[in-house]
């Protein structure tokens, strides 16, 4: 199992309000599954991801990444297990402006320390892969929309990560490029990465194996999709 | 990662021109104010530190104890330094040499060329105690001849135009009734610019004793006296015992105590108060090395705004990064790199603009600074551009990396207030700052106006001031002098009014032995010279030709009759030494030497003789009064240069350290705030970028240009008023302490510091306006739609 959460709360307290963005909420997700979280605006589905990419903590509960207790972590640690098992692909791509596709799909490398020679093979065979080897030396302004997610989505698989989440990775596309990046994912996916996506899109979540729908930070239903693929 | 982080700084740079700019110009001219002061600041301190010897060398001062006042001197008698010798075992070495007033001047020929020298009398180890390196010597010992001259290279090029071939050499001295002949036994290198004791030529000081009986004496105070400690003497110690030292010496000196200072830390504290050392020109090292620190400092500030205030456009690659797994270490590494290369960058403009404006900076200074490519300098340079960057970096870096990446990415990260308090007290200081400078600049610039303007008991305007060689026919050269078309009167006398110097005690006016001990200032004057100075005689009369006997007699001032209680002194004989002295007149105060100190008690004696000439000219007739004196001159002393000054400038001189401060203070003053001005304008751009959809909004819903502008406005308006109230009694507080260096001040009044708010009020207002304005009068769906 590579995730798996117990009770997971969420809380955000402002001067006045208090909101709870996860509500007891336990899930668990096996190595080699794709995951679609569903749920209408407001619902957890971002706090959730959040949590589950280590980039934010809960308020209580607990969290398992391949079995052991991440949710306490320090900052540091949780870092170090982020840069070393997750990618993560944005609705709105999230490419550092002043890198070119390039340096922005060999950035993660820096960070796990991956020699240089060996930084470049990687990545020239990834853009080779999407397609976007002619555009190495141009800058994300330069880019389609297309073109920017399928370089963020090198970028989250460049250090070949256990898991990927994926955050309405669509959702700033039109349905061709859309298809192309989803069809991206469920390649990888079929190839043994883990992946939890976020979407708005029934069409899309159908590309993953399970769907899971919130409401209210909780869990209401958990469907396995058809394989119709 | 390096690599990586120096690309990213340079596409920063290019993608943000304005803060780039603005960064690019602050810190340069932070840098290069922090380089010309260090120049200044490291030449200073190491004034006089060339000497071999100089952890050890010492120079003795002594201590006189007067009913007023401990007064301390650096004059001793000579016979000292070989007391010192034989009866001081932690004593390596010591030599004296002649105090100022002593020192030997005159002319020196050979053949038919003539050059004007000063000297000193030295001991003859001189030159082992001191590291003035010896070019060419007949013997070891060529200062024990009294017949020797040891001169510097500078005189031999003068004298010969060349230093090779002197040694052996016989060059004839003359000053006033004085010839002698002196056979050159050694050449010695032109003290450097950094030492304080500057002689063109070396006499033994066995010269000074034969020609006054009380130069060999213990009660007459001719030479200072240098000693070298041996390494392994205690310094405290040393001084413990030596306070008393004379006194086991002469029964003479009781009121004498003595105490070794430095030598080299002599220059910079060089100021005694009741006999303890209170500081001196080091207060200046301070004050500019403060200046420097602040100016740095005001430029890294306007860094870390700049590149808070961008945050916004930072926040998605440093939450990209985090998502990614860069830690934080990693992120403040980057912008930590990334200002230290813009303060490298900066180092380069900064190290051009030193190259340009180091010979302003030397007129200014007086100084011959260069740059020297030392280790230590580049060190220094290195260090001070590192500090730069850190400092500047130092904000963001630690500010920018704390984000919590999803809060980034979500754009929910929203300015703590605390980290708003950081950026307006930042701006506070900046600003704060700036108002110090400037009020700093119209107090300094308030009291040298004053000093300039202050009656100071005597008419300084149009008075010629010039030395004779000799005093040949005193009376002709004088009646000659005041014959010429435009000279409205002319006198002689010994020093002058502006020095200061002379100090007597010994005069008893009760007959009691206790008056003996109280000093009074004792300049020596001749005939005409109060008049020429336009001095203002109260009671009595002047010195005068009528009276053959009145070099016999004395003038006092006003503080003089104040102090020894004389209701009618004009005719009262007073004691001294073994004579009477009748006083004949009473002079209004007026203030002999500068206006550092208190007007004194003060004597004047009468001389027929005087080689220095007082000559008031009428305004309008210089230029022929001065080439007709000049002709006179010449007449009487064919061989001599026609050298003079006004004694208006002599007095400005006095004043010179103050306004070197004054001019340094006023472009430095103007540098900061040009450099917050930066900053601000950069901040009021970021701002009104930041607020862009506010103000479309705002528009939208009815608002005018005018308002708009007011709301963006008003904060920096509380901001520095903020720095107005922070920074003005700092600055009342400051000014009031410099002051106190004058004996005579200015009043420090309110609009000495409401100028100055004011000034930096408006000028903050013109830098934002124009920014205000612009993003006020943006059509409001431009600002929706980017949204």
């Amino acid at each position: 199992m590579i995730i798996r959460t117990k009770n997971l709360n969420k809380v955000y307290r402002t001067d006045e309000v208090q909101t709870t963005a996860l509500n007891d909420l336990s899930i668990e997700i096996n190595q080699g599954e794709f995951v679609s979280i569903m749920g209408p605006s407001g619902c957890g589905k971002s706090t959730l991801m959040n949590i589950l990419g280590m980039i934010d903590s809960p308020s209580s509960g607990e969290y398992f990444f391949m079995e052991n207790e991440v949710g306490g972590l320090s900052e540091r640690k949780r870092s170090d297990v982020r840069k070393n098992n997750l990618g993560f692909v944005f609705q709105s791509f999230n490419l550092i402006d002043e890198l070119t596709v390039f340096e922005n799909v060999e950035l993660p490398m820096m960070y796990t320390k991956v020699p240089s020679a060996e930084r470049k093979k990687r990545t020239e065979a990834l853009l080779e892969e999407m397609n976007m080897m002619h555009r190495r030396n141009h800058f994300p302004q330069q880019l389609s929309g297309g073109q920017q997610q399928r370089v963020a989505v090198a970028r989250a698989i460049v250090n070949n990560p256990k898991l990927i989440l994926a955050d309405e990775p669509t959702g700033n596309l039109d349905s061709a490029n859309g298809d192309d990046v989803m069809k991206i994912l469920a390649d990888l996916n079929s190839k043994g990465t883990t992946i939890v996506m976020v979407t708005h899109s029934q069409y899309c979540a159908e590309f993953g194996n399970r769907i899971i729908r919130l409401l209210d930070g909780q869990v209401v239903t958990e469907n396995v999709v058809r394989q119709f693929l | 990662m390096f690599r990586h982080n120096i690309i990213l700084a340079f596409r920063n740079f290019k993608r943000n021109k304005t803060s780039f700019l603005i960064n690019l110009i602050g810190l340069s001219t932070g840098l290069t104010c922090a380089i010309l002061i260090y120049l200044w600041v490291s030449d200073e301190i190491n004034v006089d530190k060339f000497h071999d010897n100089n952890d050890r060398l010492y120079q003795v001062l002594q201590n006189r104890q007067f009913p007023q006042k401990i007064a301390t001197w650096e004059i001793t008698p000579t016979l000292l330094v070989n007391a010192i010798k034989e009866d001081l075992p932690e004593v390596e070495a010591a030599t004296n040499i002649s105090s100022r007033e002593e020192n030997p001047r005159g002319a020196f020929s050979f053949g038919e060329k003539n050059i004007i020298a000063e000297g000193i009398y030295a001991g003859e180890n001189f030159f082992e105690v001191f590291t003035f390196p010896i070019k060419e010597s007949e013997n070891q010992s060529f200062l024990k001849d009294k017949n020797s001259i040891a001169i510097s290279e500078s005189f031999a090029q003068k004298l010969f135009s060349t230093t090779k071939n002197v040694i052996g050499k016989t060059i004839e001295w003359t000053r006033g009734q004085n010839k002698k002949s002196f056979r050159i036994a050694a050449i010695f290198e032109t003290p450097p610019s950094n030492s304080t004791l500057q002689f063109d030529f070396v006499w033994n000081m066995q010269l000074l004793i034969d020609a006054d009986e009380y130069a060999g004496k213990w009660n007459g105070d001719y030479a200072k006296t240098f000693l070298v400690l041996k390494p392994d003497a205690n310094f405290e110690k040393f001084n413990n015992r030596f306070a008393s030292f004379m006194n086991t010496k002469t029964d003479k000196r009781k009121k004498s105590q003595l105490f070794i200072q430095q030598f080299s830390d002599k220059y910079l504290n060089g100021k005694y108060e009741n006999g303890k050392i209170t500081g001196g020109r080091i207060s200046y090292v301070w004050l500019f090395s403060i200046i420097a620190i602040f100016i740095l400092l005001i430029a890294c500030i306007n860094f870390m705004n700049l590149s808070t205030a961008q945050a916004s456009t930072k926040m998605k690659e440093i939450g990209v990064k985090k998502t990614i797994g860069a830690d934080r270490q990693s992120l403040v590494q980057q912008f930590l790199g990334e200002s230290i290369l813009m303060s490298f960058l900066s180092l380069s403009v900064a190290l051009l603009l030193v190259l340009a404006f180091l010979p302003t900076f030397n007129d200014i200074t007086n100084k011959v600074l260069k740059f020297n490519w030392s280790f230590n300098f580049v060190i220094t340079l290195f260090l001070i551009t590192l500090f730069t960057g850190l400092v500047s970096g130092s904000y963001s870096a630690f500010y920018l990396s704390k984000f919590k990446p999803f809060q980034v990415l979500n754009g929910k990260q929203v300015m703590s207030f605390g980290d708003q308090w950081i950026r307006k007290g930042l701006v506070v200081f900046q600003f704060g700052l700036s108002i110090i400078f400037i009020v700093g600049v119209l107090v300094v610039q308030q009291q040298m106006e004053f000093i300039q303007t202050k009656n100071l008991g005597y008419q300084r305007d149009n008075v010629l001031n010039f030395k004779r060689p000799n005093t040949n026919k005193s009376e002709t050269f004088l009646i000659e002098v005041k014959n010429i078309t435009g000279v409205m009167n002319a006198g002689r006398m010994w020093g002058n009014l502006l020095s200061g110097r002379g100090t007597q005690s010994g005069y008893s006016w009760r007959g009691q032995e206790d008056d003996k001990k109280y000093s009074f200032k004792s300049p020596i004057i001749g005939y005409d010279v109060i008049e020429t100075m336009d001095m203002k005689v109260l009671v009595g009369r002047t010195p005068s030709r009528e009276h053959q006997e009145d070099f016999n007699k004395i003038l006092i001032n006003e503080s003089a009759r104040k102090m020894m209680q004389l209701e009618n002194p004009v005719g009262m004989n007073i004691g001294y030494s073994d004579t009477l002295r009748e006083i004949i007149g009473v002079v209004n105060d007026f203030n002999y030497g500068s206006m550092h100190h208190k007007i004194e008690p003060l004597i004047f004696r009468v001389t027929t003789r005087g080689n220095n000439i007082l000559v008031k000219i009428k305004a309008g007739e210089e230029q022929t009064a001065i080439s007709k004196l000049e002709e006179v001159f010449q007449k009487f002393h064919p061989s001599f240069p026609f050298e003079y000054s006004f004694v208006d400038d002599d007095y400005q001189a006095l004043y010179e350290a103050e306004s070197r401060v004054a001019t340094l203070s006023k472009y430095f003053s103007g540098l900061a705030i040009v450099i917050s001005c930066l900053g601000l304008f950069g901040l009021a751009m970021f701002t009104s970028e930041r607020r862009k959809k506010e103000i479309g909004i705002r528009k939208v819903l009815g608002s005018s240009v005018f308002e708009i502008v007011k709301m963006l406005t008003s904060d920096f308006t509380k901001t520095v008023f903020a720095a107005i109230l922070i920074s003005l009694p700092i600055s009342f507080f400051i000014a009031k302490k410099w002051l106190e260096n004058f004996a005579y001040n200015i009043t420090l009044t309110w609009w000495l510091f409401f100028v100055p708010a004011i000034l930096v009020l408006i000028i903050a207002w013109l830098t934002i306006g124009l920014q205000t304005i612009k993003a006020a009068r943006v059509n409001p769906v431009q600002s929706l739609k980017d949204e």
